[in-house]
């Protein structure tokens, strides 16, 4: 069975690298460099410790603005749901934030928060906030209200019942959205620096790009894609786990 | 000499709710009393205010009019001699099975002691499920589940028990099955037991008394005393003034088809 997949992955993968090193024949080797010459700049930047500083510039900026996201959208989140009337106050200004691209906050972010990491943290938080705090919202409005009225029938106190029943049947709920928040955050991360152009994977990628050196631009598309993925598969499973301890 | 007090008490108790398409009379003035140790079914439509009844005698909801005892004393709030299982088994998903039992005590007085953790498995053991305390509700039948809820409600040895419809969301079999169960419960330690339900051989199995309840706005229609001595078993249903009964309660529960309020325009 996982064989089977892993066989069915691993030619998958081959048709992808097919198609990328056919696009680099049409498109030719200097606007889309093929896998191999993307994998020797890889190796290349490995060895470099400007590239491994980038990486970690990246990561904290994100793992800030994340921490910061989840620290104040869980607390706003299962205040919302808690006191209807805020959260009723609350709601249009939330979905408004949701519905505006967070790329708009670019330009006044870095008006008022000039180029470096605070612009980029408050950029990555705006996104990552969001669906965290929508998703804790959610979960605590929708708390199964048959177990909350077991509860206040056994003589549990309000703040017992939240602590107990409550916030853990909200809690799968916030971990997909500090999953989706974490998807999010990660991209405006990139979308920070590129903007900035200063320092971290995304500031690579805007000076390899500017500077047509296009093997070690994709090589970074490549870190980036990994990191992507290291960061939300690790979530997604904390996700399942978390489901299926809970539900 | 003086009497004990009944263990329930209802004086023209009356439920409105506020609702979008304005005020719904859920219970329209209802009076019962049920005696201590006694097992009452109380039989009635969907809808007609069962489960709303046994909010207010549990003291989850105040009544908009009327008197409510329990035991004596009027109900303000939930009480910790009243035990409640409800239509749903809602146990939580994360707790082992022992952790749901105990849950009544655990966030009420913070400890949960040994000697809990023992009654929790002696309960258990009673409603069939020794042996099952580390598993999680998600692991057992959902006949199995009902019955960590029945043990729950019976941890805390309460004087009065309430049950909402509780095994209408069982198969047929697991259902009948639960009834003798409870049945077999209820001969061991009889307790004052309110049982709601919508089915007729439920309430004539396990009542000394059935009362029957009118559509909504709901009061109790009727207050009959189940033709039945004790012990009972599954053959009891059989004798034909059992069967009389139930025939008589049916006819109660389901009225000749009303004339339609309003003919259809040609
Ligand atoms: N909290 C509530 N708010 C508004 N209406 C309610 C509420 N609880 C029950 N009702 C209404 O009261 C009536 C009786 O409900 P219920 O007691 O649950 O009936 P039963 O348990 O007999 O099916 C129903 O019409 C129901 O919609
Ligand atoms: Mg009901």
């Amino acid at each position: 069975m996982r064989l089977r997949h892993l066989r069915d992955r691993s030619l998958a993968l081959g048709c992808l690298v097919g198609v990328w090193m056919a696009s680099a024949q049409i498109a030719g080797p200097t606007v889309v460099p093929g896998p191999f010459a993307t994998l020797d700049a890889l190796c290349r930047m490995a060895g470099q410790a400007a590239y491994w500083a980038s990486i970690a510039q990246s990561l904290r900026v994100f793992a800030m603005a994340f921490g910061l996201a989840a620290l104040l959208a869980i607390p706003c989140g299962i205040g919302f749901a808690l006191v209807p009337r805020l959260g009723r106050a609350m709601e249009p200004f939330v979905f408004a934030l949701a519905a505006t691209p967070r790329v708009a906050f670019v330009p006044l972010l870095i008006v008022l928060l000039g180029l470096g990491d605070p612009a980029k943290v408050a950029l990555v938080f705006l996104g990552a906030s969001i669906p965290i705090l929508l998703n804790t919202w959610a979960g605590v409005r929708h708390a199964d209200p048959d177990l909350v009225e077991m509860a206040r029938a056994v003589g549990v106190s309000r703040w017992q019942r939240v602590a107990w029943v409550i916030l853990p049947a909200a809690l799968p709920m916030m971990v997909t959205g500090l999953r989706l928040g974490a998807t999010i955050g990660l991209i405006n991360t990139v979308v920070a620096e590129l903007y900035t152009a200063i320092g971290g994977l995304g500031g690579l990628l805007a000076r390899y790009g500017a500077s047509f050196r296009m093997a070690e631009y994709m090589a970074i598309v490549v870190t980036l894609s990994v990191v992507g993925v290291v960061i939300s598969s690790g979530l997604y499973h904390l996700e399942k786990f978390v489901k299926h301890r809970m539900e | 000499m003086t009497l004990a007090p009944p263990a329930i008490s209802f004086q023209d108790v009356a439920q409105v709710f506020a609702t979008k398409s304005g005020p719904l009379t859920a219970l329209g003035g209802v009076n019962l009393e049920v005696a201590q140790h006694e097992f009452v079914a109380v039989l009635g439509p969907s809808g007609c205010g069962k489960s709303t009844l046994l909010r207010l005698t549990s003291g989850l909801m105040m009544p908009s009019a009327g008197q409510i005892t329990v035991l004596g004393l009027p109900v303000t709030r939930p009480r910790e001699d009243v035990g409640i299982v409800f239509q749903q088994p809602t146990l939580l998903p994360w707790a082992s099975v022992e952790e749901n039992v105990v849950f009544p005590v655990k966030h009420t007085k913070g400890r949960v002691g040994p000697a809990h953790r023992d009654r929790a498995r002696e309960i258990l053991e009673t409603v069939g499920l020794g042996g099952f305390g580390k598993r999680l509700p998600g692991e057992l039948s959902g006949g199995m589940q009902q019955r960590v809820g029945i043990a729950r409600a019976l941890f805390l040895n309460p004087d009065l028990l309430m049950m909402d419809e509780p095994f209408s969301a069982l198969d047929a079999l697991t259902r009948d099955e639960m009834g003798y169960e409870l049945l077999r419960l209820w001969q061991a330690s009889p307790k004052t037991v309110m049982f709601i339900t919508h089915s007729i051989p439920e309430a004539v199995l396990l009542a000394d008394r059935v009362l029957v309840m009118s559509e909504r706005p709901g009061r109790v229609i009727a207050d009959l005393k189940v033709p039945l001595g004790r012990p009972r078993s599954e053959e009891s249903l059989r004798a034909p003034e059992v069967q009389e009964f139930a025939a008589h309660l049916r006819s109660l529960l389901i009225k000749p088809a009303k004339p339609s309020p309003k003919p259809e325009a040609a």
